[in-house]
C-alpha cells in the first residue's frame, strides 16, 4: 500500500484519470482483502484467492460488453435474458428429436456445433433489436434493453414451458463448460474469460474504434460531427455485448448440462455493479476494462467474506447496493481531490 | 416576404395540417387501443363462454377482479408519470412496493391497528423517495444507476425481514394473520369494489389536477423540457425533483399496502417488474421519453391496457407466455410512442 502511494505521487501527473481510478480501486481491493483475511477464517488460502477470480468468470465476461456500452453512455440490461435464451436454445436445438412423449425432452436433434452457432445467432438477434431501437430510433437504452430482457427470457420460458430442458442431451453438451486445464481446477470458461479480457484491453487501448467509444460517450454530437458513424459504432457494441452474453449462456448451460429459463436472473445488475465498482461512469466517456476486472474481484471479496461470516444469502442484495453506493461516492471524492 | 416566403408559408400550412392530424391521432389512439383490446378478449373465447357470462372477459366477476388487481399500478403510475414528465426515472418503485408490503404485513401480524401501520408504511415510503431524491438530485448520481442501487437495497431489506425458510410474511399456526387485513383491498364496499379502488380513483383525480392545474405539474414539464432553462427561470430544480421522488415513494408505499392487503400476506417479490409495468403505461400514455410532456390521465388508460393484456392473455395462453408478451408490449409501446410523440417534440 505504501509503495503504491509513492508510485502515485511520483508519476501521478502522467497517469490518466482512468489509470488513477484503477490504481485507487486496486488499493481499495488490497485493503478489503487484508480486512477479509483478518476477519474471515481461511480467507488467505491460495485456493480461495484463485476462487475469487474463477468463480466470477461469467460476470466478468458480461462486464466487458456492459463496460464498453456504459463508456459510450448506454445501458444493456438484456444480458441476463440473453444468457437464459442462448442456454435454453442450445439445449433445445441439440436435444434428440422425437425421443419421448414428454415435450420438454424433444428437441431438434441438431449437432452440437450447429446448435451453438444458431443460439449465438439468436443472441445477436437480440443485440440487433437493441441496436435498432437505440441507434436508429434514439430510444433511451434503459427502456429498450429492459424490454429485450423480458423478450429474451420470455422466449426462453416459452421454449422450456417455464421450467428447464435437461433430458436427452448429447454427451458433448456438457463438455465445454466442465473440462478443466490438466492438473488444475481452472475451467476452460475461465481461460476464455481471461482471453476476452486481454482482447478487450487491447481493443480499448490500442484500436481506433476503442478510442472512439470514449469520444461517443463524452460527446455524441461532437463525435458525429467529427465523422464517426455513431449509430454503426453503437450497433457494433450492442452486438458484441449480446454475443458475449450468448457465449456465457452456452458455457453456463453446458456447465450445468441443462437449459434453464430462470438462469442468470439479476446478472445484468451484477455486470453493471462490477463496471461501476471499476470506475466506469455513465455520464461520459470514462472507465476501463481493467477497472471493471478489479471491480469484479472487489465484489467477489465482499460477497465471499459475507458468506464466510455466515450471513444469509438474503444479504447479497443489500450488500451490493451499499457497496456500489459507497464506491460511486468514493471514486467521485478521489477524482475531485485529484483535480482540486 | 418574398416568393420564397410564400412557398415556405404553404409548406408550413401543410405541415400544420399534418401536425393537426397527428395530434388528433395522438389524442385518441390510446382509447382506441384499449377498446380494441377489450373487444378482442371479449370475442376470442365466445365459442366456449357466453357473452357477459361466467368466465367471460367482461363478466362482472372478471371486471371486478381485473380492477382489484389493477389497484397497485393505478395508485402508482400517476406519480410515476409526473416523475417521467420531469425527465427522471425511478426503477426502485417495485422494490419499494415489496418492502412496504412486507413491513405492512409484519405490523398487522404483530397486532398493530390498521391506521397506525398505514401511517408508518407511508412515512417509510416518503423516506425511500427521499433517499432516491438525495442520490439523484443532491449527489447527482445518474437516475437509472441511483434507483437501481436502491432497488437492490429495498429488495434486500425486504428479503431480510422475511424469516429464513419462509417465502413471505404470513400467518402461521402460532401467529394468525388477522383476517381483516384484506378489508382494505379485497372486501367489497360499493359496486363490488374495495376501499383501495376508491382510494386509487381519488389519487388519480388528485394527480390529474396536480398535473394540469398546479405549479408542480407545470414545473415538472418545464424541467423535463429543458432543465437548464427551468433552472435559469428560477425554478428550484433540485427541490422539485426531490419532491417528485418523495411523491413516487409515497404512492409506491400505498400501492404496497394495497398489494399486501389484497393477498393477505407480505411477499418480498410481489413488486418485481412493477417498474416495467409503469414504464409501459407511461409510454402508452404518450409521455415523451425525455420528459417535457405527458398526461397522467392517459397513463392510467395505459395501465388498464397492460392489466387487460396480462389478465386477458392468461385466459387464452399458458402462463409461461406472460414475460414474452409483456416484453413485446413494451417494445410495441416504444414504437407507438416513437411514431406519435417524437415528431411533435421536434416541431
Amino acid at each position: 500500500m505504501e509503495t503504491k502511494q509513492e508510485h502515485k505521487n511520483t508519476v501521478g501527473a502522467r497517469l490518466s484519470n482512468e489509470s488513477f481510478l484503477t490504481l485507487f480501486m486496486i488499493g481499495v481491493l488490497v485493503v478489503l482483502f487484508g480486512a477479509a483475511c483478518a476477519v474471515v477464517p481461511n480467507f488467505y488460502l491460495p485456493q480461495n484467492m484463485l476462487n475469487l477470480i474463477t468463480n466470477n468468470w461469467f460476470i466478468i465476461i458480461l462486464g466487458i460488453g456492459v463496460t464498453f456500452l456504459l463508456i459510450s453512455g448506454n445501458f444493456d440490461m438484456s444480458v441476463g435474458g440473453v444468457i437464459a435464451l442462448t442456454g435454453v436454445l442450445s439445449a433445445y436445438f441439440c436435444q434428440g428429436a422425437n425421443v419421448s412423449q414428454n415435450a420438454l425432452a424433444n428437441g431438434l436433434g441438431l449437432p452440437y456445433g450447429v446448435a451453438v452457432a444458431l443460439a449465438l445467432l439468436c443472441a445477436l438477434g437480440i443485440g440487433a433489436i437493441n441496436a435498432f431501437f437505440i441507434a436508429r430510433l434514439k430510444v433511451p437504452s434503459i427502456i429498450v434493453t429492459l424490454g429485450t430482457m423480458m423478450l429474451a427470457r420470455g422466449i426462453g420460458q416459452v421454449i422450456t414451458r417455464g421450467a428447464q430442458r435437461n433430458t436427452s442431451l448429447p454427451d458433448v453438451f456438457g463438455v465445454v463448460g466442465n473440462i478443466a486445464i490438466r492438473g488444475t481446477s481452472i475451467k476452460i470458461s475461465v481461460v476464455i474469460m481471461v482471453v476476452l479480457v486481454i482482447a478487450a484491453f487491447i481493443f480499448e487501448r490500442m484500436t481506433v474504434p476503442g478510442r472512439r467509444t470514449y469520444l461517443i460517450g463524452a460527446n455524441a454530437e461532437a463525435a458525429r460531427l467529427s465523422g464517426i458513424t455513431v449509430g454503426r459504432h453503437l450497433t457494433f457494441l450492442y452486438l458484441t455485448s449480446a454475443l458475449l452474453a450468448g457465449i456465457t449462456g452456452i458455457l453456463l448451460a453446458s456447465e450445468f448440462k441443462a437449459g434453464v429459463s430462470s438462469r442468470a436472473m439479476g446478472y445484468e445488475f451484477d455486470a453493471l455493479v462490477v463496471s461501476l465498482l471499476g470506475g466506469v461512469s455513465i455520464a461520459g466517456g470514462f472507465g476501463s476494462v481493467l477497472g471493471m476486472f478489479v471491480g469484479a474481484v472487489i465484489l467477489s471479496v465482499v460477497t465471499t467474506s459475507a458468506t464466510g461470516l455466515l450471513l444469509s444469502p438474503d444479504w447479497q442484495f443489500t450488500l451490493k447496493g451499499i457497496v456500489t453506493f459507497i464506491a460511486i461516492l468514493a471514486q467521485r471524492f478521489a477524482l475531485d481531490r485529484r483535480k482540486g | 416576404m418574398s416568393v420564397k416566403g410564400v412557398k415556405e408559408e404553404s409548406d408550413q400550412l401543410q405541415r400544420e395540417r399534418s401536425l393537426a392530424v397527428r395530434a388528433n391521432i395522438k389524442r385518441f389512439y390510446i382509447y382506441v387501443v384499449l377498446a380494441l383490446i377489450v373487444i378482442l378478449f371479449s370475442v376470442v373465447k365466445l365459442g366456449q363462454v357466453e357473452m357477459f357470462g361466467r368466465g367471460h372477459f367482461l363478466s362482472p366477476a372478471s371486471v371486478i377482479n381485473l380492477l382489484r388487481t389493477a389497484v397497485p399500478i393505478m395508485t402508482l403510475s400517476g406519480a410515476f408519470t409526473l416523475l417521467m414528465i420531469s425527465g427522471y426515472i425511478d426503477l426502485s418503485v417495485g422494490s419499494a412496493m415489496s418492502l412496504s408490503a412486507v413491513v405492512f404485513a409484519l405490523m398487522i401480524l404483530n397486532g398493530f391497528p390498521f391506521l397506525l401501520a398505514l401511517v408508518i408504511v407511508l412515512i417509510m415510503g416518503i423516506a425511500m423517495g427521499a433517499l432516491n431524491g438525495l442520490l439523484v438530485m443532491k449527489l447527482r448520481i445518474t437516475p437509472v444507476i441511483a434507483t437501481l442501487v436502491t432497488l437492490s437495497l429495498f429488495k434486500g431489506i425486504a428479503l431480510l425481514i422475511v424469516p429464513g425458510g419462509l417465502s413471505a410474511i404470513k400467518g402461521s399456526a402460532e401467529k394468525v394473520m388477522p383476517p381483516w387485513i384484506n378489508f382494505y383491498a379485497r372486501k367489497a364496499v360499493l359496486l363490488g369494489m374495495p376501499w383501495a379502488f376508491f382510494v386509487a380513483l381519488a389519487v388519480i383525480a388528485i394527480l390529474v389536477v396536480v398535473q394540469r392545474k398546479t405549479i408542480l405539474g407545470k414545473y415538472a414539464a418545464a424541467i423535463g423540457g429543458n432543465r437548464t432553462a427551468a433552472e435559469l427561470s428560477g425554478i428550484n430544480v433540485v427541490r422539485m425533483g426531490w419532491l417528485l421522488y418523495v411523491i413516487v415513494g409515497f404512492f409506491a408505499a400505498l400501492a404496497g399496502v394495497a398489494r399486501a392487503s389484497y393477498m393477505s400476506l407480505g411477499d418480498p417479490l410481489s413488486g418485481d417488474l412493477m417498474e416495467l409495468d409503469n414504464i409501459i403505461a407511461v409510454l402508452l400514455g404518450g409521455t415523451a421519453f425525455s420528459g417535457g410532456e405527458g398526461s397522467v390521465a392517459k397513463t392510467i388508460i395505459g395501465a388498464l391496457i397492460i392489466m387487460c393484456v396480462t389478465t386477458g392473455l392468461m385466459t387464452v395462453i399458458p402462463a409461461y407466455w406472460q414475460t414474452v408478451a409483456k416484453g413485446s408490449v413494451l417494445l410495441l409501446a416504444v414504437v407507438l410512442n416513437h411514431l406519435l410523440v417524437r415528431e411533435k417534440v421536434k416541431a
